[in-house]
């Protein structure tokens, strides 16, 4: 077999590319790699300099524990009431922005500013309209006379996990009635005018023409925000730091306190695969299922 | 059934612009009338406000007796075929031509016999498990109008059903709404810009422009008898040959008068004027004893079983239609008999026929 000869060309794309793939190493693909790597040791930084091979032990401590399974409980908990609202409301958000009514391109501005929000600052924001002694919920609810004292919010282990996810939500759902409302653009209007002919009340047409052409984006939108959600790390973090008493001890905060508390790097990286791999077996299983069905 | 009346019917738009205007039209129970114009004239529009896809601004409008202008789409017995079929991509074609039964509590059994009807008539009954997505234009518009047919409506309205369809298929299908609408005894309305199907499908035609009737009556009435100019070119292929020229007055007969061209017009009342000549192109005979036309062949174009020539005659190009056995070449000198009965005579600032009945 002749060995075709390297073009000038192909030489000074290889030059370009070179820097690119060298810093996208660095700081990804090492990263990955030595996580790998290092949950197949005993590492605690409080010892160093004895770093032991257990091969998967790590994986077997994490998988025995039942601690562990309660955290990944509450993070599929968390992700079922985040995704499912996130859907409804974003369908809700889409619809109401198809319609044609002034002030819609505002609106539709507007409705983008919670995505744009940065993660943390958004978390502090919601930490003080929780908060128990100033916060603007209890303000708002003592006013309308729905409680008659200040509840302590965060304080309350029921309450924990629907009021993080509450602000999950609020961060999520532009994104995702921005993609549904893609989608629904996409529908042609003469299929409503055909319904509509045909006999089916507006009603009847939303759920014979509307919701059937959004199944892509139900889809996508389920896909993408069930990632984020299991994931999700910022606001459990900032809210609540997995308190009280467990009560928001997720997966994604189980691995900061492993890590970075514990400082036993072995476990916490081999959660992360842990974590890592069912996030990418339920993508994998939905990804199946959407193009079944497309 | 039913019987349609648009009294002073206008469709304005929120922009301002004006679809339709103060439209007057009866349409009798059972009748098939097409509404013919260019795009823009207003004739989808018209359709659109008698399926209750459009508000009406003024005006009202009349199904038998009772004033619809209020009613919902899903409350009128209407059924419409779109030019894009609009077929729901997510159902099967048995489920598409069904769903119009099943929004009016249809019974199962009665529904599936209704069905499986239509698409015997149709013959689309292998395709009814399929997706639209996996249908032929052709079936894809059979299905839509199984989906209209199976409703059995009081009214049915078309929307250019068959401008997606290429040439050969279209004529059939021609042949297949005629039939159903014999069959349906449902007051069919039609929208093209196509004369041909128009002449070919209608009981009635509506011509319009701009919004406005322009002229309404049978195939024979708009095609034989145009009132304006515009009706007059709008049918017929090739067009009209439309001359303008002078009316004018010898003896007291009328003629027309164009350079070194004289066609007497008579029994044509009026002064003298400037007029516009309208000559069908094949309405040209061998020299007899009326009037005769000279001229020079410019080109000849065969087309099967007639030619069409282009004719230069005074300083105008003519295209006319004349049988096969006509042997003339580029270049030669022709002659042709006119029946000056047949020729349209409108008046050239208004448009408007100076024909007697118009």
């Amino acid at each position: 077999m002749a060995i075709r000869a390297v073009s000038h060309d192909e030489r000074s794309a290889f030059g370009l590319l070179a820097g690119l793939v060298a810093v996208l190493m660095a700081v990804t693909a090492f990263p990955i790699l030595y996580s790998l790597w290092i949950s197949l040791f005993a590492v605690n930084l409080r010892r160093p300099l004895r770093m032991p091979f257990v091969g998967l032990d790590n994986y077997i401590a994490v998988l025995s524990s039942p601690a562990f399974w309660e955290s990944a409980g509450r993070t599929a908990l968390f992700s079922a009431m985040a995704v499912a609202a996130v859907l409804v409301i974003a369908t809700l958000v889409a619809v109401l922005l198809d319609q044609e009514f002034p002030g819609r391109r505002v609106l539709s501005a507007c409705l983008l500013i919670p995505w744009a929000i940065p993660s943390v600052a958004n978390g502090l924001m919601w930490k003080w309209i929780y908060d128990a002694n100033y916060g603007a919920l209890n303000g708002l609810l003592l006013q309308l006379g729905f409680i008659n004292s200040a509840m302590i919010w965060l304080g309350d282990a029921n309450r924990t996990l629907p009021l993080i996810a509450n602000a999950f939500i609020w961060k999520e759902v532009p994104l995702a009635a921005i993609l549904l409302l893609v989608t629904l653009k996409s529908i042609p209007s003469d299929l409503y005018a055909a319904a509509a002919v045909d006999g089916a009340p507006a009603f009847r047409r939303f759920v014979a023409i509307t919701l059937p052409a959004l199944r892509p984006g139900f889809l996508l939108v389920a896909l993408y925000e069930a990632m984020m959600a299991i994931r999700h790390f910022d606001l459990f973090f900032l809210l609540t730091e997995g308190g009280p008493g467990g009560a928001s001890d997720v997966v994604a905060w189980r691995i900061y306190v492993e890590t970075f508390r514990n400082l036993s790097f072995g476990t916490g990286a081999a959660m992360s695969y842990i974590l890592a791999l069912a996030t990418l077996l339920m993508s994998y299983a939905l990804i199946r299922s959407m193009a079944e069905k497309l | 059934m039913a019987r349609i009346r648009f009294q002073s019917v206008t469709k304005r738009y929120a922009n301002g612009a004006t679809a339709v205007a103060g439209l007057d039209l009866d349409i009798a129970d059972q009748e098939f009338l097409v509404l013919l114009g260019p795009s823009g004239c207003g004739k989808s529009t018209t359709l659109n406000m008698i399926a209750g896809l459009e508000e009406i601004s003024e005006g009202v409008l009349l199904f038998d007796d009772q004033i619809v202008n209020n009613v919902p789409a899903h409350k009128r017995d209407v059924a419409m075929v779109f030019q894009s079929y609009a077929l729901y991509p997510h159902m099967t074609v048995f489920e598409n031509i069904a769903f119009g039964l099943r929004m009016r509590r249809v019974g199962e059994a009665d529904l599936r016999m209704r069905v499986m009807q239509a698409a015997d008539k149709l013959e689309i009954t292998h395709l009814l498990e399929r997706r639209p997505s996996q249908l032929s234009g052709g079936q894809r518009q059979r299905v839509a109008l199984g989906r209209a047919m199976v409703r059995e409506p009081a009214v049915f309205l078309m929307d250019e059903p068959l401008s997606n369809l290429d040439a050969s298929l279209r004529i059939s299908m021609r042949a297949q709404i005629r039939h159903l609408h014999t069959q349906m005894r449902s007051t069919f309305v039609y929208v093209t810009h196509d004369q041909a199907e128009a002449l070919t499908l209608a009981d009635r035609i509506v011509v319009m422009k701009d919004g406005t009737i322009q002229q309404i009556g049978t195939p024979d009435e708009i095609y034989e008898s145009p009132t304006n100019v515009f009706v007059a070119s709008f049918l017929g292929s090739p067009t009209i040959n439309l001359l303008e020229g002078a009316l004018e007055r010898e003896n007291g007969a009328a003629c027309f008068k164009r350079g070194t061209l004289t066609i007497p017009l008579p029994a044509l009342q009026g002064g003298a004027r400037n007029i516009v000549l309208g000559l069908r192109p094949e309405d040209v005979g061998t020299p007899g004893d009326g009037p005769q036309l000279h001229g020079v062949v410019d080109t000849a174009m065969p087309s099967g079983a007639d030619q069409f020539l282009g004719v230069l005659v005074d300083d105008a190009m003519l295209f006319l239609r004349v049988g096969k056995d006509v042997r003339v070449r580029a270049g030669e000198a022709i002659s042709f008999g006119l029946n000056p009965e047949r020729l349209h005579v409108f008046d050239r600032e208004t448009g408007r026929s100076l024909r007697g009945a118009a």
